[in-house]
């Protein structure tokens, strides 16, 4: 058990400097303002910036396009990143998927990919969830058949976030339909430039542009496969562990799961309101700082901050959201109308962070799996409780909804 | 709240404190099955059970060596106190050693520490601060020979006249309505500001080791609803196999994870950095609290009827909740101080925000 404060020597504070200053020279107002309008949370010039430097996988040797960066440096450039609110969503896709791709990808392709990877010129999008199968991404109805030395692909990935900005999508298709449900997937890396790919936003309420990316009769060569044909499923589950914080922390350094992100964001919210709270007078010119049900409701958010902090793995996943959710609701509550106020209202009040929480909260429940499967996974992994025997758990079932 | 800078985050326990805990978990689970939390209700004390504890070393182990201890920190007495809350063990554990530390850290009497570190006398604290002639409810008063208040500024410990009468109640605890007077001898320990930093100090750590007790209650609890879901079958299939019964399940494993890891973290703050651990002990606690009384409730329910009875141990840790857990007050108080202090860290440097016009 240890949780000091660790002391930077004098060359990790000046990689500090390093990291603020490559942000706050590529970190516009206007490209941020750009993103917040366009729902977009990717900045391609901060992106290559990051790339230039090795930061984008850090802990990459040098000759493989990294910065080689020790545990503490790699903590650092993280929080620095969370800091200047750099949206993660390209890195953690990135990271998620590239250990499965240099494992089961052809040896060769992996060579040509890599230096892209890092400099940030390729980049990936998941294609796992389809328009009706939601969470239950082993159900995939998406075709893919065989034609000599080709696939030829059919059918329609959603919530392929950063499609439209990404060179390769990490494709999970049908191969087998007539095998066990698990056995007849195979998966692929499909360049999104393919003819035949149709990339088309979707918006949410929360803020980002996501996408829906059609296939029509898409070719992609037997080389692109990653892993056994009908061995989709052994090549998904490393980046699926990942997703589902089933990893554990390795150097003491790492948050405990991706729920410590929404504790983030949470915190931010927090801060907030405590300015608020500090300062503002009621129209009756009662301090709201001498407000007890203020106080306590800013304390219980904050108590929940820290708790999502402390909270591992997949428990962390759902605690974090959830703590997000409740408290963003409850913060913009405490302060009111004026906590209703967008980025983009003509009289920005310094609030709206408030009311951004609450809307990007919602989402939270949703990515990298909904916190209902997360719990399965805590109910049968955890507690070790039977799991139940329904018909299509194993079972392809091709009629389970309409057929596209 | 977050900060700057870089923190390890490191959960995990040493090889020692491992070996710490597997001990006391196999003392507990042979020499406190719930037959013996049973038997010592309603006053909630086994004077065999601490006697066997005693033995074991208990009563010095958190004292520093200069005090003759062997300078246990909060963290070893937290990874201990969850032991004894999964046990539900019927002994003055808390009390005895938040007591103790504080009688350690402000020289009293030799003979007075003597006693108390044989376990000769039982010692105790009283929570909140006192004027004098008011009673106050104090956990274990109603079995100890001494009482540690904070009276009018002064804090003391009272002695002879005790112990105070007991008063059955919801926990099945030695809990006692006692008063500053009648005869008790009176050994004052510190004035003014110093004692009122004492007590707020010694009050902390009561906290802190009350929430690792109530992860371990919680949990145990927990367990219960585990195996009774899995063994009692509905329609064909195991109780726990459905979404109803196994996600309340789960939210209680989420709750207590959490809970043990920020109350580890709130040990390890009071201890190496004491200054800035006051917000998040009251957090540990104040968050613990209120998962056991959710916890408990949910595990007893997932029993259905059966889990309503008196008979299932389920009641034993539901009573023991909010019997333990509430000694200490308002879970809610100290949601409203964390709010206070954050609000007034940031009152001291800003301009002033904007109108709230409602």
């Amino acid at each position: 058990m240890d949780f000091s404060r660790i002391e930077l020597d004098e060359d990790q504070r000046g990689f500090t400097e390093e990291v603020r200053g490559l942000l706050s020279e590529c970190i516009s107002e206007e490209e941020q303002d750009r993103q917040y309008r366009d729902g977009s949370g990717f900045d391609e010039t901060l992106h290559f910036a990051l790339g230039s430097k090795g930061w984008l996988m850090p802990t990459w040797p040098v000759e493989h396009g990294g910065a080689g960066l020790d545990p503490v440096r790699a903590r650092v450039l993280e929080l620095e990143l969370q800091r200047a609110k750099v949206s993660d969503m390209t890195l953690l896709n990135l990271r998620a998927v590239w250990p499965a791709i240099e494992k089961h990808l052809d040896a060769a392709l992996v060579a040509e990919l890599r230096p892209g990877v890092a400099r940030g010129y390729i980049r990936f999008c998941l294609g796992y969830t389809e328009p009706d199968g939601g969470s239950d991404i082993a159900a995939a109805k998406f075709r893919a058949t065989r034609d000599g030395d080709d696939w030829i692909l059919n059918g329609s990935k959603i919530f392929t976030t950063e499609a439209h900005n990404s060179q390769f999508i990490f494709l999970l298709t049908r191969t087998d339909p007539t095998r066990p449900k698990h056995e007849g997937l195979t998966m692929f890396l499909v360049p999104t430039a393919s003819p035949g790919i149709e990339i088309q936003a979707i918006r949410t309420f929360g803020g980002e542009r996501t996408n829906i990316v059609y296939f029509d009769d898409v070719r992609v060569s037997d080389r692109f496969r990653l892993g056994r044909v009908n061995g989709g499923w052994t090549v998904l589950r490393g980046p699926l562990d990942e997703e589902h914080s089933l990893g554990g922390p390795k150097s003491g350094l790492e948050d405990l799961s991706i729920g410590s992100h929404y504790a983030d964001v949470l915190a931010r919210a927090v801060q907030v309101a405590a300015d608020w709270a500090a300062t503002a007078v009621r129209a009756d010119g009662r301090k709201v700082s001498q407000d007890d049900a203020v106080k306590m409701r800013l304390g219980m958010a904050a108590a929940d901050v820290e708790v999502a902090l402390s909270t591992p793995g997949p428990m962390g996943r759902v605690f974090g959201s959830e703590a997000l959710i409740r408290g963003s609701a409850d913060l913009v509550d405490l302060v009111g109308a004026d906590g209703l106020l967008t980025a983009t209202s003509r009289r920005p009040n310094g609030l709206n962070e408030l009311e951004f929480a609450h809307r990007y909260a919602q989402g939270t429940a949703t990515y990298g799996g909904t916190v209902e499967v997360f719990r399965n996974i805590i109910s049968q992994h955890i507690l070790g409780l039977p799991r139940l025997d329904l018909r299509g758990r194993k079972a392809f079932l091709q009629n389970s909804a309409t057929p596209r | 709240m977050v900060e700057s800078g870089i923190r390890l985050q490191d959960y995990s326990l040493s090889a020692e404190q491992e070996w710490l805990r597997e001990t006391f978990h196999k003392f507990f689970e042979k020499e406190c099955p719930t037959a013996v939390v049973r038997s010592a209700e309603p006053l909630g004390f086994d004077a065999e059970l601490w006697q066997k504890l005693l033995r074991m070393g208990i009563a010095s182990m958190g004292l520093p060596p200069s005090a003759g201890g062997d300078g246990a920190t909060l963290i070893e007495l937290g990874i201990i106190a969850e032991e004894v809350g999964r046990s539900i063990a019927p002994v003055p554990f808390i009390s005895h050693i938040v007591a103790t530390r504080l009688l350690a850290a402000t020289n009293a009497l030799d003979d007075v520490l003597i006693q108390a570190i044989h376990g000769y006398q039982i010692v105790t604290l009283a929570l909140q601060p006192l004027q004098s002639g008011q009673p106050q409810l104090v956990p274990d008063a109603a079995i100890a020979a001494g009482v540690v208040a904070l009276v009018n500024d002064e804090l003391s410990l009272y002695r002879r006249g005790l112990p105070a009468g007991h008063v059955e109640n919801h926990g099945r605890t030695p809990l006692g309505r006692w008063q500053p007077s009648d005869g008790a001898e009176c050994l004052t320990l510190a004035r003014g500001n110093e004692a009122n930093t004492i007590h707020r100090h010694a009050v902390m750590e009561w906290k802190i080791l009350m929430a690792a007790a109530l992860v371990g209650l919680t949990e145990a609890s927990l367990s219960l609803a585990v195996d009774f879901a899995k063994a009692r079958y509905t329609m064909g299939v195991p109780i726990g196999s459905l979404q109803g019964v196994a996600f309340p399940l789960a939210d209680v494993a989420i709750g207590v994870a959490g809970a043990r890891n920020l109350t580890r973290r709130a040990a390890w703050t009071a201890e190496y950095e004491p200054a800035s651990s006051f917000e998040i002990a009251l957090m540990s606690f104040a968050n613990a609290a209120r998962l056991a009384t959710r916890g408990t409730t949910t595990s007893a329910h997932m029993q259905g009827g059966l889990g309503f009875t008196a008979e299932a141990d389920a009641s034993l840790f539901f009573l023991r909740s909010k019997g333990w857990g509430l000694l200490a007050g308002d879970p809610m108080r100290d949601f409203v101080t964390i709010g206070e202090s954050l609000v007034a860290s940031n009152a001291a440097t800003d301009e002033p925000f904007i109108s709230a016009d409602q």
